[in-house]
């Protein structure tokens, strides 16, 4: 009866083991595949597409060059990748390795001839129809390649106000004019504040127009009453100069009838006189 | 008699509230086997607020936030179902040299899609109204999958797609982890996090549904798997969960 006890027991703590090893097996198996495959740089996309600075667009040139190297080490490539990271270079003005990254696309998938080309086209026509240089290299390498690219920016990741000296040597080589490009990823708060601010200038930009439209819109009010003021002002002219006119011819009037009375009063006094003279 | 009845009852009942099938439902993709798919710009037909003080402007950009997740996110399930999609950049970009207008896309003649490009369907996104209460959060999107060689519209799916938020002891709404998590990995606003998550899991479950790829292993295998109805209202419900709540199927 002992020993059956003991045996239960060995047999209960035996699958318990085996459960343990057998989950832990397959919880190392879960976090080794999510750590090699990357999927989209969603995250990028999606700054860039909101915020679109060049420190947004570099990040996701950066994130896009890891997740070619992951995929590609776990032999899953996401269709687009290459082609979306050809767009990000071809922005950056790195047009001979967007080129590339466009016919790894090709290479990749053949199925999206047709589109990529399109697409280099209108981002790189200068380049078109060398299709055949790549197509000898293998995938991997281009991967590699293209993760080397990227990391040559490397020095570029300095926010502005805390450059040390090493990267402003670097930039001042890099580019020989003054106007340095220095890409800066903002922080959540500094893309709030951003966009925030992109606000108050577009609502002060849009009281200024309000404003504006208000003025014009007075001046035409006033304008209006101008109008009206002189046309009352010209009909009372008329209506006084009526009157006067009105007065003038009334006056006139009078005085032709004095001088008709008077007329007829000397003729009546010469009439008498001559029938005086006659009876004389 | 009437015990076989009673017990055929509840059975006919649950074969009726089953979706169609696969087969019947995407018969026009089996027809046409697309593997290429190009995701046209987002129509977004959803209103927004006049620019008057800077709250609107905030409610604007958080709209147009989401409907930027809506296009970056349109991609995935499509791929994961064994669909050639070109990324968001790269469409973005190949969209760019397109000058017909959605409209004239969505109804014209879109064969040189085919014969120029390569691409077997065109999928159209049209986002047309949002509406949030304080707990929850809604929005209503078309679906349409074109093929480019014959015209036909391959899929049509119109989803009204809600968002509960579990509330506290005081009736006031909590946000959910995840979207806690969402608004301080993409740096936005819980607002638009709460937008953005939405149409994200209405893409997964919507596009997930589409059969496999026609290259694919899974294409001929899930014929007779359950799919979605063509109108149906999804619900996200406080826990996370997704449930297909009511469908009027035409």
């Amino acid at each position: 009866m002992k020993t059956g006890t003991y045996t239960g027991k060995i047999q209960l703590m035996f699958r318990v083991g085996r459960c343990l090893i057998l989950n832990s097996l397959f919880v190392m198996m879960f976090i080794s595949c999510t750590g090699q495959y990357k999927g989209m740089p969603r995250e990028e996309v999606l700054a860039y597409h909101t915020y679109s600075t060049y420190g947004e667009l570099y990040a996701l040139a950066q994130a896009y060059a890891e997740s070619i190297n992951a995929a590609v080490k776990a032999d899953t490539l996401h269709p687009g990748m290459y082609a979306d990271y050809g767009v990000v270079l071809a922005q950056m003005g790195h047009r001979e390795a967007a080129c590339r990254m466009l016919n790894a696309e090709m290479l990749a998938f053949p199925e999206s001839r047709g589109q990529v080309m399109r697409v280099k086209q209108s981002l790189l026509p200068e380049l078109m129809g060398n299709e055949q240089a790549d197509r000898t290299a293998d995938t991997a390498q281009l991967a590699r390649w293209a993760y080397d690219s990227i990391s040559a920016l490397r020095p570029l990741t300095a926010v502005a106000s805390v450059i040390d000296s090493s990267d402003r040597e670097w930039i001042s080589q890099q580019t020989p004019t003054d106007s340095v490009e220095i890409p800066i990823r903002l922080t959540a708060n500094q893309k709030r504040e951003m966009l925030l601010q992109e606000q108050t200038e577009a609502e002060r930009l849009r009281k200024a127009r309000e404003d504006s439209v208000a003025a014009a819109k007075q001046a035409k009010l006033d304008a209006r009453k101008q109008v009206k003021a002189d046309k009352e002002k010209a009909k009372k002219q008329k209506v006084k100069a009526k009157k006067q006119a009105d007065k003038e011819k009334k006056r006139l009037d009078k005085q032709r009838q004095k001088e008709r009375k008077r007329q007829a009063a000397e003729k009546e006094a010469q009439r008498k006189q001559n029938v005086k003279g006659g009876g004389k | 008699m009437k015990r076989a009845l009673l017990l055929l009852l509840p059975l006919l009942m649950v074969v009726g509230c089953k979706g169609p099938k696969k087969m019947t439902q995407y018969n026009e993709v089996y027809k046409e086997r697309p593997s290429t798919i190009y995701i046209a710009p987002i129509s977004d037909r959803s209103e927004r607020h006049p620019m008057r003080t800077l709250d609107d402007s905030l409610y604007n950009a958080s709209l147009n936030t989401a409907t930027k997740q809506l296009f970056l996110t349109a991609s995935d399930p499509l791929v994961f179902n064994g669909y050639y999609v070109l990324g968001p950049l790269a469409s973005a970009q190949l969209a760019a040299t397109e000058t017909r207008t959605g409209k004239q896309l969505r109804n014209d003649n879109i064969n040189d899609y085919y014969t120029e490009l390569g691409i077997d369907a065109v999928l159209f996104i049209t986002l047309y109204s949002w509406s949030e209460t304080s707990s929850s959060w809604s929005a209503d999107i078309e679906y349409v999958l074109r093929s480019t060689r014959t015209g036909n519209e391959v899929m049509h799916v119109f989803v009204k797609a809600s968002k509960q938020l579990p509330t506290d002891f005081k009736g006031n709404p909590k946000p959910l982890g995840a979207d806690l998590d969402f608004a301080a990995k993409y740096g936005c606003d819980l607002e638009t996090a709460q937008r953005c998550r939405l149409v994200e899991i209405v893409n997964q479950f919507v596009l997930r549904d589409l059969p496999s790829g026609s290259r694919s292993r899974g294409n001929a295998v899930e014929r007779y798997v359950v799919s979605h109805p063509e109108y149906f209202n999804l619900n996200i419900n406080p826990s996370g969960g997704v449930e297909l709540l009511k469908s009027n199927e035409n």
